[in-house]
């Protein structure tokens, strides 16, 4: 399982990693740019990948987290998104039925849409799957000047990150970002600000699959567990029907009752 | 009469405004005809028409399970203006899903790719079957008509098993429409998030779907038979003694129809159904402690409290009151508070609920309106054809009706062709839509003719001798204070022109402001600051475990914002290596990028020159040879400015 490390100290904000993937993406360069001053975090259609300022002077990446339990995942009904076992969440546009629905469902909000186009597709970033996969880090790292970016097996940039926490007490918080959060994600972060303005949730956040998945599952036992239910208490009306009609007689109360079942 | 038509005109003109909204959506695609954004991706159509319009078509299952479950025989006369109602209610929703998701071809996606782990799979599925078994429900109705008796006696043999399915899908997808907002605990308000969202649904959608079949039932009575509902005419009430005899405050007795007792009773079910989503919701409310947000006034409190009052409040009180209880009027106001109620939960769950996460307000365009009003004028449409076409309701009326002869179009004497026209049907639809159609058009066009928005604005002066100009300079419709004298100055005076203003790409009057400053701390492309960073920490040696991010410093002194402006001069490291007077050299950092216009002329006219010494080839060193425009007027080679 691959992942990303970022370090958040280290960043100068040069956004170079924003113009290799760029280029990468095959996006259309004077949008990206057009799209930066308009959307509030950078993301769009065409910047899969932004930085976006902290306070002064310091700048997170923001873009897919590529989840260990991805929401999106999970949520798209076609199954058009993946997580591969290499570590990144893909996403297949020959299934997708433009739902949108892991827009709604992703908890860092990355998917982006292309809403100008009449046949629109899901974008975002895909870790540079098709690089991974031949081994050579992401666009976006191999860009950074400035090693702000880390790409490597996710437990041992985990290893690496504890390591580094422990040797520099006084620069970085004592909390790797992506660990545990909504079940641990593919990018890492270290950081000396907090990251809550990219959109990390407080320490703890379970994955948001686990709330759905429990549920899901029962489902057919809930459709049979109705039906049963249903047939059940009509056997007793039908049954407590009858017996009144026993009691009653010919032309008792009963009787409109089971003209309708006749007819029915 | 009058106001059946009345109502179908009108129904008419929404349907048509949706035709030409939904036109607009399949031609210029989403982005130009909703306000839908990547903050608010779900809105109108997939909120009000799908999530709400599903769960108002609850009478389907309810009245079904009323009927054939609890064999409660006074209210099967409901069961097949029911059906019909879900039947509509589940396609017009799905009629506006389909408008809504981006790639509307590809709606059969889910049949043959499988995700199980997703709620929205599950509500597809369950929709598409239930969505089948109400056609199958509906097929004696139609058969019927057809005089098929052996197919109608086979669909009431299944009756029984189809409903029972039917309840069992509905159950199911009524619940996970509810799951589906479950993905979201930190976004969606914590008052509206709540792991009971999907018994909120169901209970919900049960309750405000049965007040729904009550006012289609109590409009039905307006429009086709009055007496059923709301008695005799009072004249006639004077000679007839009514037969369910309710009484009114004043201790008067008011004549009731013959199936007042009956909505009566439904609406009772219905009530005691949405007082039960009362009770649980309150409950909700003190156990996990949301009473604290609802206690905070903000405007969600008070949307919140609108929609409880809507949903379970007013219809309680006006069922259970006995003032009010037999009055068809207060009947009809509590079905339309319940379902107005239901409408505003799902928008709130499914709409208002993210508005504080996602920092933006979403209010659905023009087109977006008329085509979610559209496909439920459509249904509407459809429903009255259905009901004077097909035995639905009771019949009585309609021979009744027929007798007074008010189904025969009538002429007078004023235009025998207009009047023909307009009687009735598909000629006045025809009128309608021949007016409707360039209407919606001509409100909703002007607002997609602008889709490129790439345009620069012409510029404005911002002082008598236009030193500062106001500018849209990254086309972003965001306005800025341009100093253009000092770029002008900046860049090499008069000859500094075509940097910024026709030399960049055809067609550009001036270059956008991002193509030169393009990066967040640099102030121009051409000064790469990361390279100063590690450059400059390197060659001070300054220590720390990121030299880099200590060598701010040096050029941006202490205490002041980091700005360009704040930055030593170049010239204070860079004396030697600049060469100010003449930045040539091509390979130079500092030389400007060659525009597009110069790339042409010094990529073609030297070869050109050459080849025009040539006896042959004079015609090659004329401007025109490629600027047609240029072919009268001979300009000679020389007389073209080249400057580099």
């Amino acid at each position: 399982m691959k992942a990303i490390l970022v370090d958040v100290t280290k960043c100068t904000g040069c956004e170079r990693c924003v113009e290799a993937c760029i280029a990468e993406n095959d996006s259309d360069p004077v949008q990206a740019h057009v799209d930066r001053a308009v959307t509030w975090d950078g993301l769009s259609e065409n910047r899969l990948l932004s930085l976006v300022q902290i306070g002064e002077g310091r700048f997170a990446r923001k873009s897919c987290m590529h989840c260990l339990e991805p929401s999106c995942v999970s949520a798209c009904l076609v199954g058009g998104l993946t997580k591969t076992p290499e570590g990144p969440v893909i996403y297949d546009p020959d299934k997708c039925i433009g739902c949108r629905y892991c827009m709604l469902a992703c908890p860092f909000s990355i998917p982006r849409y292309e809403w100008q186009e009449t046949t629109p597709f899901v974008r975002k970033c895909t870790m540079c799957f098709e690089r991974v996969q031949e081994g050579i880090p992401p666009a976006c790292v191999e860009a950074c000047p400035n090693d702000a970016l880390r790409f490597g097996d996710r437990d041992a940039l985990l290893d690496e990150a504890h390591g580094l926490i422990a040797s520099h007490r006084t620069v970085y918080l004592p909390r790797v970002w992506g660990e545990s959060e909504y079940g641990g994600t593919s990018l890492l972060y270290l950081s000396d600000v907090d990251l809550s303005s990219i959109g990390w949730p407080p320490r703890g956040a379970g994955s948001v699959p686990s709330l759905t998945e429990p549920l899901i599952s029962k489902t057919p036992f809930i459709g049979l567990g109705v039906a049963s239910g249903l047939l059940g208490v009509n056997w007793i009306i039908r049954r407590r029907m009858n017996l009144q009609d026993e009691t009653d007689g010919p032309g008792g109360s009963g009787t409109p009752d089971r003209a309708g079942e006749e007819s029915a | 009469m009058r106001r059946t038509r009345a109502l179908k005109d009108l129904l008419w003109v929404f349907a048509l405004a949706g035709l030409v909204a939904g036109v607009f959506r399949l031609w210029f695609g989403l982005g130009a005809t909703t306000n839908l954004s990547d903050a608010v991706p779900w809105g109108l159509w997939k909120i009000f028409n799908m999530v709400a319009g599903v769960a108002i078509s609850t009478s389907g299952f309810m009245v079904g399970f009323l009927v054939y479950v609890l064999k409660l025989e006074r209210f099967r006369p409901l069961m097949k203006p029911a059906i019909l109602v879900a039947f509509l209610g589940y396609g017009c929703s799905c009629l506006a899903l389909l408008f809504d998701i981006g790639l509307p071809f590809r709606f059969w996606h889910p049949f043959l790719m499988w995700n199980e782990h997703s709620f929205l799979f599950e509500v597809f599925w369950c929709v598409s079957l239930y969505f089948t078994i109400t056609a199958i429900e509906l097929g004696p109705t139609l058969f019927e008509k057809l005089r098929a008796e052996r197919v109608v006696a086979f669909l009431h043999r299944i009756a029984f098993g189809v409903v029972v399915v039917g309840i069992s899908l509905s159950s199911l997808h009524h619940s996970s429409l509810g799951s589906l907002f479950l993905v979201t605990p930190q976004r969606l308000h914590p008052l509206w998030y709540s792991s009971l969202l999907p018994l909120f649904f169901i209970i919900s959608a049960a309750g405000a779907g049965l007040m729904f079949m009550v006012l289609i039932k109590i409009v039905y009575a307006r429009l086709y038979d009055r007496e059923s509902v709301f008695g005799p005419k009072s004249e006639e009430a004077i000679a007839i003694v009514p037969m369910g005899g309710g009484s009114n405050g004043n201790g008067k007795e008011r004549p009731t129809g013959r199936d007042l007792p009956m909505l009566v009773s439904l609406a009772s079910i219905a009530t005691s159904i949405l007082g039960a989503f009362g009770v649980i919701q309150v409950a909700r409310l003190l156990v996990d402690g949301s009473w604290r947000v609802l206690a905070a006034g903000t405007w969600e409190s008070w949307l919140f409290g609108l929609e409880m009052a809507l949903l379970v409040g007013l219809p309680l009180f006006l069922v259970w009151n006995p003032q009010t209880r037999r009055s068809p009027t207060a009947l009809g106001l509590a079905a339309i508070s319940a379902c107005s109620g239901l409408f505003l939960n799902r928008m709130d769950v499914g709409i208002f609920g993210y508005f504080r996460s996602a920092g933006e307000v979403y209010f659905p365009s023009l087109a977006e309106w008329a085509l979610s009003a559209g496909v439920i004028a459509a249904a509407g449409l459809t429903f009255l054809v259905i009901v004077e076409n097909f035995s639905v309701f009771d019949e009585e009326w309609k021979t009744r009706r027929a007798d007074m002869g008010i189904f025969k179009a009538k002429f007078d004497s004023f235009s025998l062709v207009w009047n023909t026209a307009l009687s009735s049907g598909l000629e006045r639809a025809t009128v309608i839509a021949v007016i409707m159609i360039p209407l919606a058009w001509s409100l909703m066009y002007p607002s997609y003719a602008r889709i490129d928005a790439l345009e620069v604005e012409p510029a404005l002066g911002l002082d008598v001798t236009r030193t500062v100009l106001c500018i849209n300079g990254n086309t972003t419709g965001v306005k800025t204070d341009f100093p253009h004298a000092d770029h002008r100055e900046r860049l090499g005076g008069d000859t500094s022109c075509r940097q910024c203003h026709h030399m960049s790409l055809p067609g550009d009057e001036t270059t956008a402001c991002f193509r030169c400053h393009r990066q967040m701390v640099q102030s121009t492309r051409i000064f790469d600051h990361g390279e100063h960073t590690l450059a400059v920490a390197e060659s001070e040696q300054l220590g720390g475990i990121y030299p880099s991010n200590h060598s701010c410093g040096v050029c941006h002194p202490a205490g002041e914002a980091k700005s360009a402006e704040s930055a030593k001069p170049c010239l204070e490291c860079h004396r030697e290596d600049a060469r100010w007077e003449e930045p040539a050299d091509q390979d130079s950092d500092l030389a400007l990028a060659v525009s597009y216009m110069e790339a042409m002329h010094e990529n073609c006219i030297p070869c050109h020159r050459d080849e025009a010494e040539k006896p042959d080839q004079k015609a090659l060193d004329d401007c025109s040879t490629c600027h047609r425009s240029l072919k009268q007027r001979e300009v000679p080679i020389e007389t073209v400015t080249m400057r580099r």
